[in-house]
């Protein structure tokens, strides 16, 4: 459609500013790969000389396979109406990564729900650890090695029957006087 | 002596004939269920013919209309709401998520199954219930307050220790005000 001049000129901007990697996604999105120290100034970068001014999302991924988190930083532009990414990985076993509320207030929210639900530190953040769980003794539950199905199991009284869903089908086939497939069984969870 | 039987058969029956024709109702709008509500209220389905309308507070309240999923966090506020009602009371399930957990079966943060923590009286099924079937449940509790079926609140009373092991399972700090009835 378009040759995408705005958006390559971006990415031109910053990786050239701090020697790193990106690339152009589609029209109108582009991310960067960026070193966990670099990420602050990036962002000050961008707001400051590019106009990216709005933080629109910031959340995190769990790459358990390769041990480490990656957090995506989502800053956009209305006078350029271009997306920006920005993306770090950081270490999976002592998560901690720099605060950056001091940029946009807004990130105060998000470190906030992901220190609760990841695990990950940002030191001098302001707030209660308990943010959106309430109680919870457990390792954060966003985490890919905790068991969610296994928890629910053991905390909450489950129904007998949802398995199968036997009961239900037969009275269907009594009802109707006709055999009901065995679409419980195609379609179960197993 | 069998005269005062009779009498008092004839006071329980426009007692409850009276209870049952005016329900005010506390819809606690938990998830998407609350979404069927104003349906149901309102002049296509018209609740207010049998005498279901909505009330303010839970003071106020004859029946706990739940709509949908409870998340633990949740549940704490409901007790709280049906501590405070005063008796008689009724609870009303709504939707697969009360009765089974529904879809949030497996997630770390919503309940399965609402008899647990609370007594519940009617269950209404589905994914969303429709309407009709909101009023059809409705329908049920009626019957089961005419015939004097209906008393959960005395049972939550006598039982009120095994529902506590339950709620506290799932409130570890549990800092809740103590209601006399």
């Amino acid at each position: 459609m378009t040759d995408l001049v705005k958006e390559n000129k971006l990415l031109d901007a910053v990786s050239q500013a701090f020697k790193i990697k990106g690339k152009v996604i589609r029209n109108r999105r582009v991310e960067v790969y960026a070193d966990k120290n670099m990420v602050s100034s990036i962002l000050l970068f961008a707001k400051k000389q590019l106009g990216y001014i709005h933080m629109a999302h910031m959340t995190c991924v769990d790459w358990i396979d390769q041990g480490e988190f990656e957090l995506v930083y989502t800053i956009y532009s209305p006078i350029e109406k271009i997306t920006l990414f920005v993306k770090t990985r950081i270490d999976r076993e002592n998560p901690e990564m720099e605060n950056i509320d001091s940029i946009w207030d807004q990130a105060n929210t998000y470190e906030r729900e992901m220190r609760e639900m990841f695990g990950i530190e940002f030191p001098g953040l302001v707030g209660e650890h308990d943010f959106i769980l309430e109680d919870w003794d457990q390792i954060p539950p966003m985490r890919k090695e905790f068991d969610t199905h296994k928890y629910s199991a053991e905390t909450f009284f489950s129904r007998p029957g949802r398995e199968d869903a036997k009961e239900v089908r037969d009275e269907l086939s009594k009802r109707s006087g006709t055999i009901v497939p065995d679409f419980a069984k195609k379609y179960s969870r197993e | 002596m069998e005269n005062d039987k009779n009498s008092q058969k004839i006071v329980d029956y426009i007692q409850n004939f009276s209870r049952k024709h005016s329900l005010f109702v506390l819809a606690y709008g938990t998830g998407c269920g609350a979404i069927e509500i104003p349906a149901t209220m309102t002049s296509r389905y018209d609740a207010e013919r049998f005498g279901i309308r909505g009330a303010a507070t839970p003071r106020q309240a004859d029946v706990l209309l739940i709509t949908g999923y409870l998340s633990t966090k949740t549940l704490k506020r409901v007790i709280r709401v049906y501590e405070q009602m005063q008796e008689p009371k009724y609870v009303i399930g709504f939707g697969s998520c009360t009765i089974n957990g529904g879809m949030y079966y497996d997630s770390y943060n919503t309940i399965n199954g609402l008899d647990q923590y609370l007594p519940v009286d009617v269950y209404i099924n589905g994914c969303m219930p429709r309407p009709e079937s909101v009023i059809s449940g409705f329908v049920k509790l009626q019957e089961l307050i005419q015939d004097g079926k209906a008393n959960n609140g005395e049972k939550y009373r006598e039982n009120l220790e095994h529902y506590r092991t339950n709620q506290k399972k799932i409130i570890k700090n549990w800092k809740m005000p103590d209601y006399n009835w």
